[in-house]
This record gives structure tokens, sequence and C-alpha cells, in this order.
């Protein structure tokens, strides 16, 4: 394990090199803490998100625009390559499957991409329908695999009002399927409001509310077989 | 981070322009680019012009790009911004930012900063080169002064290119910066002649209208 100093000269390399949407510097960072033993979770959410926290700001204060973000997106991406395959593999001893997709309209992916990442790690399996997913295609493809969990992402207030829609007709379709929220404009309150089942304000909480979830299922799953 | 409230201050490009120059740039430029912007990218309204006199091979494509790194470099320490539109920028796929190359023509950035003329081959024309050079920009949102645009056709009488296009492409119009309408060469034909002869399979296309230029026989002497 590296020292504090070095790790925390690695972790800033990765933030800054997000942020000046250097790819070179992001890989090299990356490089630096698979080499110098860093643990790649913290790499990456300590790192790199942190660095695009930091672009969501200048975003907003139109410091940045389009070209810029979607730069900063590829040098971000550029040192998650390097550091997903050395991700701690976590054996929770509960694996759940899950359905994954940023709704209708919108095409910010990253955050959504960080927790499936997540899920990955912790080995569930994942159906990942990527971005400005249809809504309808959330209930066919969750029919089609009967997967535990659906996870919606959205990043704008306009797209996220498709979420409720979806909801309802998995609810409709499969009421033993449970439903989680996500991305910056969602909240608890709009979680519990819609009728899903669980929200998370970040990926490390995604994964810990999935497992919630998941073992809840598994118990009522066994209860109800009981009870046969 | 936080000029904007700053008078801008145009500036001179010239050590960045040497030092590419150095680093094997054959040509380099800066033109103002704020009439051929689309809204994503208004704010970047300088263009670097980079070209080597050198066909679009893998390593030209390297070599251009390696230049396009230092300018980018080069901008980042002062406090700019730039965005880097690499010389192949129609076969890159595998990034975010690809989807908005399109949004900007190398010709555009050579005409502005005075590198070149449209000929009626519909390539960058070079007084010295022709259009034996190949071409990458760096936009960039420094005030760097500009260099003084070419906006009007130097081709004259010439039809060369005209005639010899095997595939009957170019339409024999001459170029002006105020008519961008004007379709100079029709590129479902040049594109249908890579189909019926198979030699060209491994290159973008014939480039007759590059050899046959006077302009690009100059270029070619010269080395
Ligand atoms: C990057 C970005 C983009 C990139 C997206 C690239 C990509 N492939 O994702 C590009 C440039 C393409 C883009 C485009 C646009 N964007 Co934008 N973008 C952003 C930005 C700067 C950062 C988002 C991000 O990636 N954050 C980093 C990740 C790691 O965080 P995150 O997404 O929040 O994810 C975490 C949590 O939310 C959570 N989470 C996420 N999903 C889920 C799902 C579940 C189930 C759970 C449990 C948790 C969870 O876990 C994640 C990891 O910890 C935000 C600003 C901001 N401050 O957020 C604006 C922002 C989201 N964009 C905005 C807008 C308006 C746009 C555009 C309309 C702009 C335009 N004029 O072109 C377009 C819209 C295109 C479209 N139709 O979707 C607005 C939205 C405003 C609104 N209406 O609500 C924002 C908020 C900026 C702003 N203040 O104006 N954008
Ligand atoms: C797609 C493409 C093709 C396609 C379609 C051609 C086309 N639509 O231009 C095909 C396959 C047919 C093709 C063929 C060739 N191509 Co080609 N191609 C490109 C590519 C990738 C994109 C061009 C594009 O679509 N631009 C968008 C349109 C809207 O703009 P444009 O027509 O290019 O440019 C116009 C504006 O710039 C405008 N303009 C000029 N000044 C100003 C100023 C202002 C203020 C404004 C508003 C506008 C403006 O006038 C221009 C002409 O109408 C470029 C690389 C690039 N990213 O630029 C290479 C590029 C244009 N091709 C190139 C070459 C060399 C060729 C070929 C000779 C094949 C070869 N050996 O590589 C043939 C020649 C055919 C011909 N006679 O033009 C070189 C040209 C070099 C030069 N000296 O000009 C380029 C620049 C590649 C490079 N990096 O060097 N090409
Ligand atoms: S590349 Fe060949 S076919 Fe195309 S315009 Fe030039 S001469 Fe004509
Ligand atoms: S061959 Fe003649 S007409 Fe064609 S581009 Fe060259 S100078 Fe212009």
């Amino acid at each position: 394990m590296a020292d504090d100093a070095r790790k925390k000269e690695i972790l800033e390399k990765l933030k800054n090199g997000v942020i000046q949407y250097d790819e070179d510097a992001c890989k090299e960072g990356a490089q630096e803490a698979v080499d110098g033993g860093l643990d790649a979770n913290e790499a990456i959410f300590d790192g790199l998100v942190a660095g695009m926290e930091e672009v969501g700001r200048l975003f907003e204060a139109q410091e940045y625009f389009v070209p810029e973000i979607l730069m900063c997106a590829d040098a971000l991406y550029a040192g998650l390559d390097i550091l997903k395959p050395h991700c701690q593999q976590m054996d929770l001893g509960l694996k759940g499957s899950v359905v994954i997709g940023t709704v209708e309209g919108d095409v910010h992916d990253i955050g959504k991409n960080l927790v499936k990442m997540m899920f990955d790690v912790a080995g569930f399996t994942v159906y990942d329908l990527g971005r400005d997913v249809p809504l309808d295609q959330f209930v066919e493809e969750q029919l089609r695999t009967d997967s535990d969990l659906v996870c919606l992402s959205a990043m704008m207030t306009t797209s996220m009002i498709g979420m409720p829609k979806i909801i309802e007709k998995i609810k409709a379709k499969n009421p033993n399927c449970m439903i989680m929220i996500g991305g910056a404009p969602t909240s608890k309150e709009l979680a519990d409001k819609w009728g899903a089942d669980g929200y998370a304000e970040d990926a490390s909480n995604a994964l810990k509310e999935a497992i919630k979830m998941v073992s809840f299922l598994r118990k009522l799953r066994e209860e109800k077989a009981a009870k046969k | 981070m936080g000029k904007a409230a700053v008078a801008v201050r145009t500036f001179s490009a010239a050590s960045l322009k040497e030092l590419l120059a150095r680093e094997g740039a054959t040509l380099v430029g800066v033109g103002d680019i704020t009439e051929g912007l689309s809204r994503e990218i208004t704010h970047l309204n300088r263009g670097i012009a980079l070209a080597v006199n050198r066909s679009l091979n893998r390593d030209t494509v390297d070599l251009l790009v390696r230049l396009e790194r230092i300018a980018v470099k080069w901008l980042k320490e002062r406090g700019f911004r730039s965005l880097a539109i690499p010389p192949d920028s129609d076969r890159i796929n595998d990034k975010l930012i690809a989807k908005l190359y399109h949004l900007f023509s190398h010709k555009t950035a050579a005409t502005c900063s005075g590198l070149g003329w449209i000929g009626k081959n519909g390539l960058i024309i070079n007084e010295t080169y022709g259009s034996k050079l190949s071409w990458a920009t760096v936009l960039t949102d420094a005030p760097i002064e500009p260099d003084r645009p070419l906006t009007e056709s130097q081709c004259g009488d010439c039809t060369l290119c005209v005639k010899h296009c095997p595939s009957g492409a170019v339409s024999g119009q001459s170029w002006s910066r105020g008519e961008p309408l004007k379709r100079l060469v029709n590129y479902e034909k040049c594109r249908s002649l890579k189909k019926v002869r198979p030699r060209f399979e491994e290159k973008p296309n014939c480039g007759l209208c590059i050899t046959i230029c006077p302009f690009s026989r100059n270029g070619h002497k010269q080395g």
C-alpha cells in the first residue's frame, strides 16, 4: 500500500486529469494507482469521479461548455478502463440480477455506468440497456430476464418524469420485482412518491441498497415456499 | 479561469508557430473562424491550422496528432481551452467527443488562416504546396491575433482538375467564401469511382485532382 502522500498525489492527478480533460494524465494516474497498490475503487471515486463533480460545477458556472464536458468524460473513461479490472471482486454471499439503464430522453450515462460497475464487482448479473432507453424497454427486459431489480437513472428534471410511468408498468406486470432509482435530480422523497422500492445517492450506496433489497426478496420467496 | 471579466487582449502566437515548425509542421496558421462555428463550439473561435506535406497515411496521422497535442499543451499551460480535431476525424468513433468532430472542417481553418483557398477540386490549395498537404485543426478560445484570411479562389482560368477527373465529379465553379452553397465537387461521383476501381481500395480515392494541379506540382518539386 502506497504511503499517504503518494496516495494523495495520485488521487489529485486523476482528479485534475478529468478536470483538465487530459486523457494521458488519467491513464498515467490510473496506472500509478494500480502499480502503487491503491484500492481501485478509491481511485475511481475519490479521484476520477471527484474530478467529474468539479466539472459539473464548472459547467454550471459556464466556465465549461459541451465540448469540454465530453472531453472530461473521455478522460474519465480512459482512467476507468485501466482501473476497472482491478476492482476487488467482493463476495457478499448474495448475488442478484439487475436490469439497468438511463431513461428515455437522457444521454447522461456516466453515473449509471458507475452504478453498473459496482454491481459487476459484486458479482451481480447485469443487463445494461444503455442510455436514452424507451420506457417500455425496461418493462420488456425485466419480464424477459425475470431480474430481481430494475435500476433507473436520470440526470435531468425533464427526463426523470418518465420514471413513475415505468415503475407503474413494471409493478402491474410483476409485483415481485423491486425498483431503485437514482441520478442527481431524484431523491428519497421522489422515490417514495413514485412507488419505487429504493433510492441511493451514489454508486456505493446503490450497491448497499440493492443487497438489502435482494435479501428481502429472497426472504420473501423462502417464506412463500415454506408456507406451501 | 475567471478570465472572462478581463478585457480581451489579443496576443501573437509566433512562439507557438515556431515550436510547431521545429516539431515537423510544414505550415501553421491561426484563423478567426467565428463565422464558421455551430452553436456548441462558439466559444472556440480561433482555429490553429496545421499542415504537413505528406499524404494522409498512418504515420502522417500520428505526426499531426502529435503536433496537435503540443499545441493543446501550450494553450492549456496559458489557461486556454482547446479542442483538437484529428486529421482522420471521420474514422474515430470510440470517443464521446468524436460526435462533435463533424461540426468543423479543416478547410475552414485553412482558408481563415490564409494558408490556402478552396480550389475547383474542392480541396485546400496552398500557393506553394498545392493540395499535397494533410491537415489538422486545434480550436481554441485563446484570443490569438489571427492571420489574414483568403476569401476567393486563385485558380483563375485553369481547368485541369475538371478535365482530368475520371469520375467527372469536379464541376468547374470557383470557390468564394461569400458563396458557401456552391457545389464544387459531386462527392457521390467521386466516391463511386472507388467502387469500380478496386486498386484504390486501400486509399481514400484516386487523388488525381491533387496530382494534376499545377500548384501541387510546384510543391512536389520543392520537396
Ligand atoms: C457530463 C454532463 C453531460 C454530458 C454527458 C456525457 C455522458 N455520456 O454522460 C453531455 C455533454 C453529453 C451532456 C449533455 C447535456 N446536458 Co448535461 N451534464 C453533465 C454534467 C456536467 C455531469 C454529469 C455527470 O456525469 N456527473 C458525474 C456522475 C459520476 O455523477 P451522477 O451522474 O450524478 O451519478 C451518481 C449519482 O447520481 C448516482 N446515480 C446515477 N444514476 C443512478 C441510478 C441509480 C439506480 C442509483 C441508485 C444511483 C444513481 O450514482 C452516481 C455515481 O456515484 C451535469 C452537471 C452536474 N452537476 O451533474 C450536467 C447536467 C446533468 N446536464 C444538463 C443539461 C441541461 C444537458 C443538455 C440539455 C445540455 C445541452 N444544452 O446540450 C444535454 C442533454 C442531452 C440529453 N438529452 O440528455 C443539466 C440538467 C438540468 C435539468 N434539466 O435537470 C445539468 C444538471 C447541468 C446544468 N446544471 O445545467 N451533459
Ligand atoms: C468526408 C471526407 C471525404 C468524403 C466526402 C468529401 C467531403 N464532403 O468533403 C470523400 C470520401 C468523398 C473524400 C474524398 C477525398 N478527400 Co476527404 N475528407 C473528408 C473529411 C473527413 C470530412 C470533410 C467534410 O465532410 N466536411 C464538412 C463539409 C461541410 O465541409 P467541407 O466541404 O470539407 O469544407 C467546406 C468549408 O470548409 C467551406 N469553407 C471554406 N472556408 C470557409 C470559411 C468560412 C468562414 C466558412 C463558414 C466556410 C468555409 O468550404 C469548404 C468547401 O466547400 C475531411 C477531414 C475533415 N475533418 O475535414 C477529409 C479531407 C477534406 N479530405 C482530404 C482528401 C485529401 C481527400 C481525397 C483527395 C482523397 C484522399 N486521397 O485522401 C478525396 C478528394 C475529393 C475531392 N476532390 O474533394 C483532405 C483534404 C486536404 C486538402 N488539401 O484539401 C482532408 C482535409 C483530410 C485531411 N486531414 O487532410 N473526403
Ligand atoms: S479523387 Fe479522383 S474521382 Fe475524386 S474528385 Fe479527385 S480526381 Fe475526381
Ligand atoms: S487544377 Fe487548376 S482548377 Fe483545379 S484546383 Fe488546381 S489550380 Fe484550381
